[in-house]
């Protein structure tokens, strides 16, 4: 059986322009060959940092931006030659809180993207009614949107993503700035998607969020998969290392670019908390990098220094904050 | 069957989503009130100046009014998709095109129809002029086709729109210059020279000429050509209009020009 | 004084820059300047030429002030800087009559725009007999004017589509302050109305200073209405403040 959604070499370069008198044209590459395949019934997780080309990619399989090079194609059509067909098959929410109507209800913003997809007027009331209680907004469909919270908001964007039923659904960073508890319910209702049967691509850039829901992960940054396979296979490429995070008052990047370069360490990033920073090491299994660590931190005002196993938010940070080098292959 | 509800159904819901100024501390001072002291304004400058009647004004302003609702309207109902940032929503939509924008130009005509028709009876009476019973009905039409042929123009406003972050802006300019061109104010042959082409090209100029003649008595027949050149017009106006939006909607899938809002 | 005027110099920048909007304040006088000089000059144009030039000169300063002050109270609650603003150790009338003046200064570009169309393009002779008290009068009216937007902005602050009230009140102002039309041409009952609204004497004294007339007493009547609009919006800010916090309304965008 093929794929439900194919990405194949992906390529889309934006061209901007900067300064208001002398004009410079800026070619910039948000996605530079970005390939991965989703089966069917499948929870697929693009995870990456903002502005690593999840969205860009995004746009392109929902027929929104036509690729610069490459293809993609959704249940075997081609996204740019079959367009109509591909829209008629596909839902797509994406997260924040804009993109409704704001002086509309609930109910009208369901009943406009109803007639946009067509939805049979005997079959359309029925079918709100449906979703407004799957994402739980049956009570307050009559209020205008203006008035909703995020996590509402993103539930009624749900809503409309499956008012024509499509077997395939886009969900763009569905969970962003929504509360806690919003997120969590979220999360219940997209977990309730594929048990229906839906193939899903979601983005995010919450580690447990992506580990939690998809069945696979693709680490995408800086426009390129780094890293593709399920949750447990991400984990098992650090599983075997060590990670030591050292608590620091101020420090410069100088001091941070030569952790680097000490023999063993895979990755080095820095994380500001309240006053302090945390500078976390990971390395090869085997090494103590403590003692070379210390002695190129001296002269830094240190605090607490602890050495643990790694977690899959190590395996996501050491992906990401790799060399722009070591990217490749 | 799609298509035809994508055109009533979706055309009024847009027009309810995307038009502010349906709230009523926004539509009875812009829309009821304005035209009135715009009317007001006008007769007794024509007065000072000692130009044409009172007839004369309260026709061209009334008539010429309905550029706020048609403009504006046909503006934000198209251009304020991008702004609702529900663009991306519509466009990845598979609805037909053709009845999803113009089905949003139906509620315009009808509202710019209705506010040009009020302004044009409530000024008439504090003015104090007198129209025949028998010319009440031909005005109408006259009144409806302008609304018409204006919406037109606002579908060309609303492709621009998309393009453009100040398109409140660009539907008061549009506003300005179809007052000083279509004779609402300054009769067309008081104009310099080479301004009258562009009058005869805008909408409103046959549209008010024709209403002034049927207020003065003349029949529906004496005055066809004139209408017939405005409903021309609008058409002609929405019909670019139309065709800049698809077009806008092509180059954005290549170039992503619409995705910064 | 000092922060009066670093209030007026910084939102007269502020409002220089948006470029499209600026365009669009001197343009929207002048489309109405146009159309009254071509009406007078169809009608016979002479000394009601002249008359007209003045008083559309005028208009863009009303323009500027009523179609923003209206909204210059809602586009701060919008920035959610307005509870800052108040809460600024200074009177907070110090803080919003600067913005209100520079608006009315903003109308200085249409004056000119419209003296020069006036001049140039419909080549009416322009009097300047009186350079000086000319340009007292000038900075009168827009000092008076500013001031009148300052109560607008006061009075609506309490209503979320203020823009649509002040956009509202520009034609009638045009027309009951005598800009295009000479007052005697007005119903009987408008005239208190025109005596109470300071553009009325700031239009005149720009005109007497022009023809070489006496401009001061008119000079004088325009500033002092323009105090007076000061004193109430000030008794009215008091109270609007003072529910305002009451009722916690200030951050409600």
């Amino acid at each position: 059986m093929p794929p439900v959604v194919e990405a194949i070499d992906l390529h889309r370069t934006y061209r901007t322009t900067t300064g208001t008198f002398r004009r410079r044209s800026l070619e910039v590459e948000a996605v530079r060959g970005v390939s991965f395949a989703i089966e069917e019934g499948e929870l697929f997780g693009l995870l990456g940092p903002n502005g690593a080309g999840k969205t860009t990619t995004i746009k392109m399989l929902i027929t929104l931006l036509i690729p610069t090079a490459g293809q993609a194609l959704v249940l075997g059509h081609d996204v740019v030659d079959d367009a109509h067909w591909v829209r008629e098959r596909i839902g797509y929410v994406f997260g924040g809180d804009r993109g409704l109507y704001e002086r509309l209800s609930a109910l009208d913003n369901l009943r406009y993207f109803a007639e946009l997809y067509g939805v049979e007027p005997r079959r359309q009331r029925a079918r709100i009614g449906e979703l407004l209680e799957l994402v739980g907004l049956e009570s307050r469909e009559k209020e205008r949107v203006e008035g909703y919270s995020r996590g509402m908001r993103q539930r009624l964007h749900i809503a409309r993503g499956l008012l024509h039923d499509p077997p395939v659904l886009f969900l763009d960073e569905p969970t962003i700035g929504v509360d806690p508890v919003g997120a969590r319910e979220l999360r219940q209702t997209i977990f309730g998607l594929k048990a229906a049967g839906k193939t899903v691509l979601l983005t995010t850039h919450y580690m447990f969020e992506a580990d939690a829901l998809c069945d696979r992960i693709a680490v995408v940054t800086r426009g390129k998969i780094v890293a593709e396979g399920t949750p447990r296979d991400l984990k098992a490429r650090v599983s075997d290392g060590v990670v030591v995070e050292i608590e620091v008052y101020g420090i410069e990047n100088g001091k941070v670019e030569s952790l680097r370069a000490i023999d063993g360490v895979t990755s080095v990033a820095v994380e500001d908390r309240d006053q302090a920073q945390v500078v976390v090491v990971q390395a090869e299994a085997g090494r103590e990098p403590t003692h070379d660590v210390l002695a190129r931190l001296d002269g830094v005002s240190l605090g607490r220094v602890t050495t643990r196993e790694p977690t899959l938010e190590d395996a996501y940070v050491a992906l990401v904050t790799e060399e722009p080098v070591a990217v490749d292959g | 069957m799609t298509s035809v509800r994508i055109f009533f159904v979706g055309g009024l819901i847009s027009f309810r989503a995307l038009f502010s100024f349906l709230r009523p501390e926004v539509y009875i001072p812009s829309m009821l009130v304005a035209p009135l002291f715009q009317i007001l304004l006008f007769v007794y400058i024509g007065r000072s100046a000692g130009l044409e009647s009172d007839e004369f004004f309260v026709i061209g302003n009334a008539v010429q009014y309905a550029a706020v609702p048609c403009l504006f309207a046909m503006t934000f109902t198209i251009g304020g998709e991008r702004f609702q940032h529900t663009l991306g929503y519509i466009l990845s939509s598979p609805a037909p095109r053709l009845p999803l924008f113009l089905g949003r130009a139906l509620p315009v005509v009808v509202n710019g129809f209705f506010v040009a028709a009020f302004s044009l009876a409530v000024g008439g009476l504090i003015v104090g002029i007198h129209v025949p019973a028998s010319s009440v009905a031909p005005l109408a039409l006259a009144t409806a086709i302008c609304a018409f042929s204006c919406t037109g123009l606002g579908l060309t406003g609303a492709g621009i729109g998309l393009l453009l972050r100040e398109q409140a802006v660009l539907a008061n300019i549009m506003f300005g210059v179809l007052l000083i061109f279509t004779g609402a104010n300054v009769p067309v042959d008081a104009l310099p020279g080479w301004m009258q082409p562009i009058s005869n090209a805008l909408p409103f100029t046959h549209g008010i000429d024709a209403a002034r003649q049927v207020a003065d008595g003349a029949s529906l027949s004496d005055v066809s050509g004139l209408l017939a050149t405005e409903v021309a017009l609008g058409l002609v106006y929405g019909a670019v209009g139309y065709v800049f939006i698809r077009n806008t909607e092509r180059l954005s899938l290549r170039y992503a020009t619409l995705d910064r809002a | 004084m000092r922060v009066l005027w670093r209030g007026f110099a910084l939102h007269l920048k502020m409002m220089m820059r948006s470029s499209f909007d600026g365009l669009l304040g001197v343009l929207w006088p002048l489309f109405f300047a146009t159309i009254a000089f071509l009406m007078f000059r169809a009608g016979g144009g002479g000394e009601a030429l002249v008359f007209a030039s003045f008083g559309a000169a005028v208009m863009g300063i009303w323009s500027s002030t009523s179609t923003s002050a209206g909204s210059a109270m809602q586009r701060e609650r919008w920035h959610g800087t307005l509870e800052l603003l108040v809460s600024a150790p200074v009177h907070f009338s110090t803080v919003l009559l600067p913005v209100t003046v520079a608006m009315s200064a903003m109308g200085l570009y249409s004056m000119i725009a419209t003296l020069l169309l006036s001049r140039f393009l419909f080549g009416v002779d322009l009097p300047f007999e009186h350079p000086v008290s000319f340009a007292v009068a000038v900075v009168a009216t827009v000092v008076s004017i500013g001031a009148m937007g300052f109560l607008l902005a006061v009075s609506f602050v309490r209503y979320r589509t203020a823009w649509a009230l002040g956009n509202l009140l520009e034609y009638p102002v045009w027309l009951i302050a005598g800009f295009l039309v000479p007052l005697a041409l007005l119903p009987g009952w408008v005239r208190p109305l025109s005596w109470v609204l300071a553009p009325t004497w700031g239009v005149d004294a720009i005109r007497e200073a022009a023809s070489g007339g006496g401009a001061w007493p008119e000079i004088a009547l325009a500033l002092t209405l323009g105090a007076a609009y000061l004193a109430v919006a000030i008794a009215v800010l008091e109270t609007v403040l003072a529910s305002a916090r009451r009722a916690g309304s200030l951050a409600l965008a």
